[in-house]
């Protein structure tokens, strides 16, 4: 693993540090937390203000000014290039029926957009009414049954675009 | 006077407030739903809640106000600035209602109201005034006689015109007809009235303007200049008192011009004359302003008066406690309004909620502030948070400490014009006193604080990285 | 000093290497991490000890002895999660793809050892092509030496297991006797024959996704108890199962600070719709009655016609069972019963109060559910209910009929509290049913049956279709308003932390299996 990070600074701002750089700074601990900084001959107070080793988060004063940092390892840097989002989610294209029953009512129809939740059709099964809805923001292509059919556990119902 | 209702809001009302009890007169606030947990609410003796948040159900219901005021049996109403301050049908109700409007009479508001009908009162007592002609016009032909005379570059204003709007500047004779049709249009839309002025257009202009007060026994006094030419979008950011190069000489002229006008109209109470100076300190009446300002505390600060105090006496009936004599400038201040908007993104509101909100405090400084830590900002009025005024012996002393007190002033939850304020005041332009009301639109970029920050921003991350690996060297105990 | 020291420097860069550059940006390539970068994840920044970093193999046939990795295609050893104890393997796939030798299985065995003694979790991140076929029965036996280890420690420590990779063969043992399996979607796959074996033997075509990837083990089979898109999200998703576990059998659950309010909870109020034939979505309730956004739901697309997971109330971990009446109308069938016994027997295990939220007309019917033992599975959760001794607080929204009220943790099993909604309808069965056969004479005897029987329907329902006469007797401690379910619970179960139960000496029963 190489030596650069990769640290946040509020919403705007992306530097990337070697432990080099950091080593080299010219630093004094003033207090708990607070050190006093010379670079290129200008004078910085720091305080660190808050904050979260486990997280790599850091809310640090300059001067009296605010920042909230983050620090990304190496490790993170390479789980970032893996291209591992964190929420992936699967896009669905068809929905089957989740159980043996009967279509009681079709409440959309073929080139029809829904969007997340709406409500697709009415299922009844074991006496109950279940509605079924959209996992997903789409397109409909296709319905591929009628109302008043009877369908069997994964029988396809509706396809997306 | 026993008790006087305020009827405003925000930082105005609590700072009138203030005085109004120092003098051991009882306060009445008025509120809309929204400005329940306001801390001009939490201030005053009595507070009544007088309509819905949108300032037309509210703050602007004038036969509500004084509804409530009788019920209370209120012996003067303030009007703040803003709002019904300059609303001479107000003014007038007030007084036909038996109570005291702390202000000048609705004659004077009314005559001061209109640019046609100010500069007619005006012009028998020999205030110098921008070239071009005193009426308005609609006729493109007249137009090009008047700007002719004066010389371009010309202005083309609207008459019933204000905050920027139906304002045009032409440069040259080819462009004149096209400039007087869209400001005629743009003014006919806006107020309905498409008659304009045409002047002559100062270039590198300053706005400096003249604190006034006077008496019911004829006395007039001036209290020295404000300088304002820190604008934004024809907005105050920055205001100082006194103005960083007016002579003795300018100083005493433009005073007693200004109590002229205030004379030309039979002005009580306290009131500003706005003035345009160009390079050569040349000086040309603009308008004046029939109510207390927002910059007003730079002029208390160096004269040492408290200006609400004095409104009150005079409404009371009484006579100013000195002459023109006994007033002298001592030392320096400057203000910068706080407002919630975001210098990066074109000083845009900034809507939210303050979760960190901290007062600078500390020798010199005053803050003149409306709002507490946890207040969301109501989308419905004017975003300023504060007035942050620094005084000092010299204009030097206040900038430095206005400075201080920039970066000790906590505000998280919502953007605000803190850092625009840093700019100005740091920057050399402002600093030597040779600046004029294209200061902004000269100097001022969003890159520039950008720039500011992104210095501090890679030292911040240097130190967390460091921290970090220093962190990473503590031994940490699993626990079972 | 200075060259020895660079000598032990040297070994560990190149145990560090594991399988070499080459295979770790193979299995980058493949979306995987490595195995030591996973750990490194999994674990609080800085905390990981690494325990056999230079173990090699012994084997010398086949010519072994000339191929040796430090490690021996396991990185082992301990860390923290949250500040919390926890030991670690993750298998090496760039090392022999992960094989399993003698040695590999002794370096996991220490870590579960010294686990035992130490009374912490053991997770276990596993991506290995399985035995190593070189070293013969001494593999075989590291398997199973792991195996022994896995149920000793069984209901003594939290075991969980990963699947990063290929796990096959005998190998899926040990993952399956652990207490969680999670898969990660796409690069892993479990079975116990592959998919060649499988075409040659029974001829049928199958790939390793279909066969055992994550997706059919998450829903078919239900022995994956959770699913993740990627290395990273599985290994966070495993962080915050451990938040809800104790370390071991002997602690109580973690509590985090949680300061109390105002509890009512108007939103429940509105979820069970008056229609008795309109399903709910029994989520809703659960997330009405819980701390905000703390449900972790086990085995969501497997029997979904009942829900478990974890959850917190007031700060505190609590185990949930809750039919679905969205699904099947949430009866209880062969797999649902299942799913339920075994979660429940987890969090019997190790001190995991119980909140079970019941909405249930009855078992599932059919040849499909008696052929398959529904008799013999739907036992299971009335076997692990009753012999569960830690708080088991009920709360039936709706319909709880017949076997199933008896089932769903009714006081007589020994829950410790029973709630009822006033929607509540606890009876032998449902109105409709219940009418034709009692009034069957009358109805027949009608001019208008069908009238009369919708009046009789009526009439019972009215009578029995309600919580009263269990709440007469007492099989019902208390109804109450749904919006006060929340500050009831936070109050029931406060008042059960301490609740000890003696049960009668046994070496252990004889459940059902």
């Amino acid at each position: 693993m190489n030596d650069s990070y990769s640290v946040k600074v509020g919403d705007d701002f992306d530097f990337t540090l070697s432990k080099d750089t950091i080593s080299s700074l010219d630093l004094i601990t003033t207090g708990d937390g607070a050190y006093h900084l010379l670079k290129d001959g200008t004078s910085y107070h720091v305080k660190i203000l808050d904050s979260h080793f486990n997280k790599g988060t850091y809310t640090i004063s300059i001067n009296g000014s605010e920042y909230e940092t983050a620090i990304q390892t190496p490790l993170d840097e390479l789980i970032k290039k893996m291209g591992f989002a964190v929420n992936a989610g699967k896009n669905i294209d068809s929905i089957s029926a989740p159980m043996p029953g009967l279509i009681l009512d079709i409440l959309v129809e073929e080139g029809q957009e829904v969007n997340e939740e709406d409500q697709l059709l009415i299922l009844e099964a074991m006496k109950m009414e279940n509605i079924i809805t959209s996992p997903r923001q789409g397109v409909i292509k296709s319905v591929s049954v009628s109302k008043g059919d009877a369908v069997e556990k994964k029988q396809l119902l509706i396809e997306f675009e | 006077m026993k008790k006087i209702l305020i009827a405003n809001r925000g930082e105005i009302a609590v700072r009138v407030m203030k005085t109004v009890k120092k003098m051991g007169i009882k306060t009445v606030a008025v509120y809309s739903e929204v400005d329940r947990n306001a801390p001009h609410v939490l201030f005053a003796d009595e507070a009544v809640c007088i309509g819905e948040a949108p300032s037309n159900k509210s703050y602007l219901k004038g036969d509500k106000i004084i509804e409530v005021a009788k019920k209370l049996q209120v012996d003067g109403i303030h009007p703040g600035y803003g709002f019904l301050s300059e609303n001479a049908d107000f003014a007038e109700a007030v007084e036909n209602s038996g109570i005291t409007f702390i202000g000048p009479k609705s004659k004077a508001i009314r005559i001061m109201g209109s640019k046609l009908a100010a500069k007619e009162a005006v012009k028998a007592y020999d205030i110098p005034m921008v070239p071009g002609i005193d009426e308005a016009i609609s006729d493109v032909a007249k137009a090009h006689e008047i700007a002719n005379e004066v010389g371009y570059p010309v202005l083309i204003k609207a008459s019933a015109g204000g905050g920027g709007k139906g304002m045009r500047i032409v440069e040259k004779e080819e462009d004149l007809e096209s400039g007087m049709k869209r400001a005629i249009s743009e003014a006919t839309s806006a107020f309905g009235d498409g008659s304009v002025f045409v002047e002559k257009y100062v270039t590198s202009p300053r706005h400096i303007e003249v604190q006034v007060m006077a008496d019911t026994h004829g006395n007039v006094l001036h209290f020295f200049e404000r300088e304002c030419s820190v604008q934004r979008r024809h907005q105050k950011v920055v205001e100082e008192a006194p103005s960083a190069i007016l002579t003795p000489e300018s100083r005493k002229e433009m005073g007693e011009a200004a109590c002229k006008v205030a004379k030309s109209c039979d002005y009580i109470g306290a009131g500003t004359v706005e003035f345009l100076m160009d390079a050569d300190h040349n000086f040309y009446f603009l308008e004046m302003n029939t109510r207390l300002q927002v910059e007003h505390p730079v002029t208390e600060l160096i004269t040492g008066v408290d200006l609400v105090e004095l409104q009150i006496k005079v409404a009371r009936g009484e006579e100013l406690p000195m002459k023109q004599e006994d007033l002298t400038i001592n030392g320096h201040a400057v203000e910068l309004r706080v407002y919630a908007e975001d210098p990066l993104n074109d000083f845009l509101p900034s809507v939210g909620n303050l979760e960190t909100y901290q007062l600078p405090v500390g020798e010199g400084i005053r803050v003149d502030n409306g709002f507490r830590e946890g207040m969301d900002i109501p989308i419905y009025y004017d975003p300023m948070l504060s007035k942050l005024i620094a005084y000092g012996k010299t204009r030097e002393e206040a900038i430095e400490l206005m400075l201080d007190a920039i970066q000790n002033y906590k505000v998280k939850g919502v953007q605000t014009t803190l850092p625009f304020g840093s700019f100005v005041f740091a920057h050399e332009a402002f600093r030597s006193g040779n600046f004029d009301t294209h200061f902004v639109k000269n100097y001022y970029a969003p890159e520039m604080i950008k720039e500011q920050t992104s210095n501090e921003a890679e030292i911040a991350a240097m130190i967390a990285l460091y921290q970090f690996l220093e962190d990473k060297k503590i031994v940490r105990l699993p626990s079972n | 000093m200075d060259h020895k020291i660079k000598e032990l420097q040297d070994r560990i860069a190149q145990a560090h290497l594991g399988g070499g550059e080459k295979r770790i940006e193979k299995q980058h390539q493949k979306k995987k991490l490595t195995a030591r970068e996973r750990v490194l994840y999994f674990l609080d920044e800085g905390s990981f000890e690494e325990m056999g970093i230079l173990v090699t193999h012994r084997t010398t046939d086949f010519g072994m002895d000339k191929e040796m990795y430090y490690g021996d295609g396991v990185v082992t050893g301990y860390g923290t999660v949250n500040g919390r104890l926890v030991y670690v393997y993750a298998q090496d796939f760039t090392v022999f793809g992960g094989a399993l030798s003698e040695t590999h299985a002794e370096k996991i065995c220490k870590v579960m050892d010294l686990a035992m003694k130490v009374g912490a979790p053991v997770i276990g991140l596993n991506d290995s092509g399985g035995a190593r076929i070189q070293e013969g029965v001494r593999s075989l036996g590291g398997y199973a030496d792991i195996f022994y280890r896995n149920v000793q420690a069984s209901g003594v420590i939290p075991q969980i297991s990963a699947i990063m990779g290929p796990c096959a063969g005998g190998a899926v043992y040990s993952p399956a006797m652990t207490d969680f399996i999670i898969m990660v979607e796409e690069t892993s796959y479990m079975f116990v024959t592959g998919p060649n074996v499988v075409k040659t033997v029974t001829n049928e075509t199958v790939t390793s996704e279909e066969l055992g990837g994550a997706s059919t083990h998450a829903v078919k089979s239900g022995v994956a108890h959770r699913t993740s898109a990627n290395d990273a999200t599985c290994l966070d998703d495993i962080r915050k199962l451990l938040d809800y576990l104790p370390q071991n059998n002997k602690e109580t659950t973690p509590l985090l600070p949680y300061e109390l309010g105002d509890e009512t909870r108007e939103e429940l109020s509105d979820i069970v719709p008056d229609n008795p034939n309109k399903p709910y979505d029994m989520h809703d309730v659960i997330n009405g009655i819980i701390d905000g956004d703390s449900f972790y739901e086990i085995h969501k697309d497997y029997a979904e016609n009942i829900i478990t997971g974890f959850a917190r109330l007031g700060g505190r971990s609590i185990g949930i069972i809750a039919n679905q009446p969205m699904f099947l109308a949430g009866v209880l069938g062969v797999k649902s019963s299942r799913k339920a016994a075994r979660f429940t027997r987890f969090c019997d295990s190790f001190n995991i109060p119980l909140l079970v939220l019941v909405d249930v007309p009855g078992f599932l019917p059919g040849t499909d559910q008696e052929w398959n033992g529904i008799i013999v599975h739907g036992a299971k959760l009335l076997y692990a209910l009753s012999e569960a001794t830690v708080p088991r607080v009920t709360v039936i929204t709706r319909k709880a009929y017949g076997g199933a009220y008896d089932v769903m943790n009714s006081k007589h099993i020994g829950a410790d509290f029973n709630y009822a909604w006033p929607s509540a309808e606890i009876a032998v069965m449902g109105a409709k049913g219940a009418s034709e056969i009692i009034f069957r004479r009358e109805i027949a005897a009608a001019d208008d049956p069908e009238a009369k029987l919708k009046e009789k329907e009526a009439e019972y329902a009215n009578k029995f279709a309600n919580p009263y006469r269990a709440a007469k007797r007492g099989f019902i401690d208390e109804v109450i308003l749904p919006k006060d379910t929340r500050s009831k619970l936070l109050k029931t179960f406060a008042m059960l932390e301490k609740k000890e139960v003696q049960t009668p000496w046994k070496k252990h029963g004889n459940i059902p299996l």
